[in-house]
């Protein structure tokens, strides 16, 4: 797990370089969502709206909406894909992405249509962890993550 | 006394909002055809109009008043134009489906993101402008009127 400015960015996910992660999960689907530095820069999320399983998406459609009381915004897609399932914890606590962003507090699995190209225009390894940590530079962010 | 690019900008946010706001009004009274041309005149004006003048002229000057070409500001506010491109197509899709509930959803997330956006806008980028820009905005107003006249 790499770190900077107290952000984790884990090695092996891909990414937006935005605010999304994607892990392929094998057959088709993948799992979604946003990173230690997004939640950080989104402040305490109060609200998250997630599409409903079954909802068709295309390509930079946003599969869920979060919002803090300082800000709010979409989660693009990054591939066109079916939504399989939500994390309906969120819906109760969107908190918990404040907490978890990797683990527990993961989106929603999509499976995508056309699972080879579907990684096309995200990326991984050094080369996103440096886009990662010049992301991070630029915004000036310092990570936190809650325990609560 | 002309108005400066600042307030004529501010003013253009005022403008938008009340045309979002009878946008709503319309889907609440389930008004698909009037909702339907008010969102695709509030889009003409916001993103045919307004996003074009800060990005094509407004935020390239603030870029080279500040020293560089890029600024964490406008960065930070052409992601936010990005962003906010996708959720209008997603307004305009929840009104041809008819569907008050989602429009509802993306609105109260479109306007949360418009306020803050906007605030940023007024505070650090457009007090700047009539210095940062070499004619002090006279070609963006022209622009702004100019897109504003042009039919959606």
């Amino acid at each position: 797990m790499s770190e900077f400015q107290g952000c984790q960015l884990p090695e092996d996910l891909f990414y937006d370089l935005d605010y999304v992660w994607v892990r392929p999960e094998g057959e088709g689907i993948f799992t979604i969502g946003v990173t230690d530095p997004a939640q950080t820069m989104s402040g305490r999320l109060q609200k998250a709206r997630i599409k409903k399983v079954g909802t068709q998406l295309a390509a930079g459609r946003h599969v869920a909406t979060l919002e803090s009381g300082k800000w709010a915004g979409g989660v693009p897609v990054p591939f066109a894909g079916e939504v399989i399932e939500r994390n309906e914890a969120l819906l109760e606590d969107p908190h918990l992405i404040n907490i978890d962003p990797y683990g527990d507090a993961w989106i929603a699995k999509l499976r995508a249509e056309d699972p080879e190209h579907a990684l096309d225009s995200v990326h991984t390894g050094p080369e996103a962890i440096e886009a990662l940590q010049a992301w991070i530079k630029r915004y000036d962010v310092q990570c936190m993550r809650c325990s609560d | 006394m002309t108005k400066d690019i600042g307030t004529i900008m501010q003013q253009d946010h005022e403008r938008l909002d009340q045309i979002l706001t009878n946008t709503a009004r319309a889907v609440s009274e389930q008004h698909w055809v009037e909702a339907a041309q008010l969102l695709e005149t509030f889009r003409h004006g916001i993103v045919d109009g307004h996003m074009v003048v800060e990005e094509s002229l407004l935020f390239p000057a603030f870029e080279h008043w500040e020293g560089g070409e890029e600024h964490p500001l406008t960065e930070l506010l052409r992601k936010g134009h990005k962003d906010l491109r996708v959720f209008f197509t997603e307004m305009a899709e929840a009104i041809e489906n008819q569907d008050a509930e989602e429009f509802t959803d993306l609105l109260s997330t479109v306007q949360t993101i418009l306020q803050q956006h906007d605030a940023k806008e007024e505070a650090e980028l457009y007090p700047h402008l009539a210095e940062a820009l070499p004619d002090h905005g006279v070609e963006a107003i022209q622009q702004l009127h100019l897109l504003q006249e042009e039919k959606a």
